[in-house]
């Protein structure tokens, strides 16, 4: 039986671990709403766009643009793998990453692709490929922060000129949605070739007025689109990240109240042990007399 | 007849408000939107919005972006939107010096194309910003 010291110091122990996940918990809390509150600040401009770029493919076919041309062949494939630079967070990275592993599988196995290419952003996706998969990571980008628009548009400037160029054929990102609160899950879409066709409803629309043309205002939407895309990507992650925090910090606090209990039970009994044994020692001694 | 004006931007709607008239930098140069104005869809430029609301006008550096003219409804999605009131014009002139410098410096030595373009365009930005900053302060 452990000693009442050893005990003792156990509970302290639990205590001082129970303050720093109720601390990560809170700090997590904060950070979340603000993540939330830039998620849904984005989401007017991104729909803007979106809808924009949809009105003028719908309208102008003969428009092109290079990101929106699919290639005949995919034969080099690119994986953008979006995750967090902290752990802690639960399984929130560890089911991306796995998400991201059967993705670039797949693209192993499907006839035709002879490279995968990797792109991570966070340190965790970082990590986990360096020892998986060295040789097929390309860029790095880790430990920006909170996010921003900047480092959106330069990944996806730097994607944009990997398919103009034609050291890709086709790219995929992984992230993690958020859906809500208590609900992250993976989620792969295609990148590029941005696709401007949609299933979504007409809207109502006049004639529209374009200036200078079609070409030249798609070369400028396309790219800002795919810059919109990856920084909802971002923020999406970002909020996961930190509503995973939150949820895991909980319960390991929960966890800790467990194990407190359960400890001051233990040192209680073993106190009282040790009271009963004293007394029955002095009350033998007593009768020895 | 006021219309509506939105400026939306990546960090959020930085502008909603019925306004009597705008003046939009675009790439062809810059143009007016009066209410009842045709639809129609353009890039922007670098530059300044000039608003004009009941309360008077309003200036504000907008990055590159597109304006979306509805019926009664003007759309501005820009990158960043920065009224001049709310222009740190000290970091503006850091700013603008500092792209001064860069450009050149790859004068001189490496001619990369695509970092003077980088350059270039933060100074545009810098030189909007205090532009915006002085115009709406003289209101």
């Amino acid at each position: 039986m452990a000693s009442l010291r050893d005990i003792k110091r156990r509970i302290v122990s639990v205590k001082k671990t129970q303050q720093i996940t109720r601390a990560m918990r809170m700090v997590a809390a904060a950070k979340l709403r603000r993540a939330q509150n830039a998620v849904v600040a984005a989401r007017p401009y991104a729909e803007r766009m979106r809808a924009a770029l949809v009105e003028i493919a719908r309208t102008q076919q003969e428009a092109e643009h290079p990101l929106l041309i699919a290639r005949p062949s995919v034969r080099r494939l690119d994986v953008v793998v979006i995750t967090s630079d902290r752990g802690l967070a639960g399984a929130f990275n560890a089911n991306v990453l796995k998400f991201a592993g059967r993705v670039i599988q797949e693209g192993e196995s499907t006839g035709g692709i002879e490279s995968v290419s990797l792109t991570l952003v966070g340190r965790k996706a970082g990590e986990y490929f360096r020892r998986r998969r060295p040789t097929q990571i390309g860029e790095v980008y880790a430990g920006l922060g909170t996010v921003t628009y900047d480092q959106a548009a330069r990944i996806a400037r730097r994607l944009a000129e990997r398919y103009t160029t034609g050291q890709t054929d086709e790219v995929r990102l992984v992230y993690s949605e958020f859906v809500s609160t208590l609900n992250q899950s993976p989620r792969a879409v295609t990148l590029l070739p941005c696709q401007a066709a949609s299933d979504e409803p007409i809207p109502e629309h006049l004639p529209f007025e374009i200036e200078p043309d079609a070409a030249t205002l798609l070369g400028a939407l396309v790219p800002k689109a795919l810059e919109v895309e990856v920084f909802r990507a971002l923020l999406e992650n970002q909020a996961g990240e930190h509503a995973a925090r939150m949820a895991a910090m909980e319960s390991a606090t929960r966890n800790t109240e467990e194990m407190i209990g359960s400890l001051t039970l233990k040192f209680n009994r073993a106190r009282q042990a040790a009271i009963t044994r004293e007394l029955v020692e002095i009350i033998s001694g007593a009768e020895a007399l | 007849m006021p219309f509506e004006l939105s400026i939306v931007t990546p960090e959020g709607t930085a502008f909603q408000d019925r306004v009597s008239s705008v003046v939009l930098p675009g790439t062809e140069g810059q143009f007016g939107v009066l209410p009842g104005h045709v639809r129609f869809l353009t890039p922007l430029a670098i530059g300044e919005a000039v608003i004009q609301t009941t309360q008077g006008s309003r200036y504000a550096a907008l990055s590159d972006g597109f304006a979306e003219v509805r019926q009664d409804h003007v759309v501005v999605m820009v990158e960043t939107c920065e009224f001049g009131s709310s222009i740190d014009v000290a970091r503006a002139e850091r700013a603008k010096a500092r792209a001064e410098a860069a450009i050149a410096a790859s004068r001189q030595s490496t001619h990369d194309e695509n970092l003077f373009r980088i350059e270039e365009a933060a100074l545009r930005r810098a030189l909007n910003r205090i532009a915006a900053a002085k115009n709406d302060r003289q209101i």
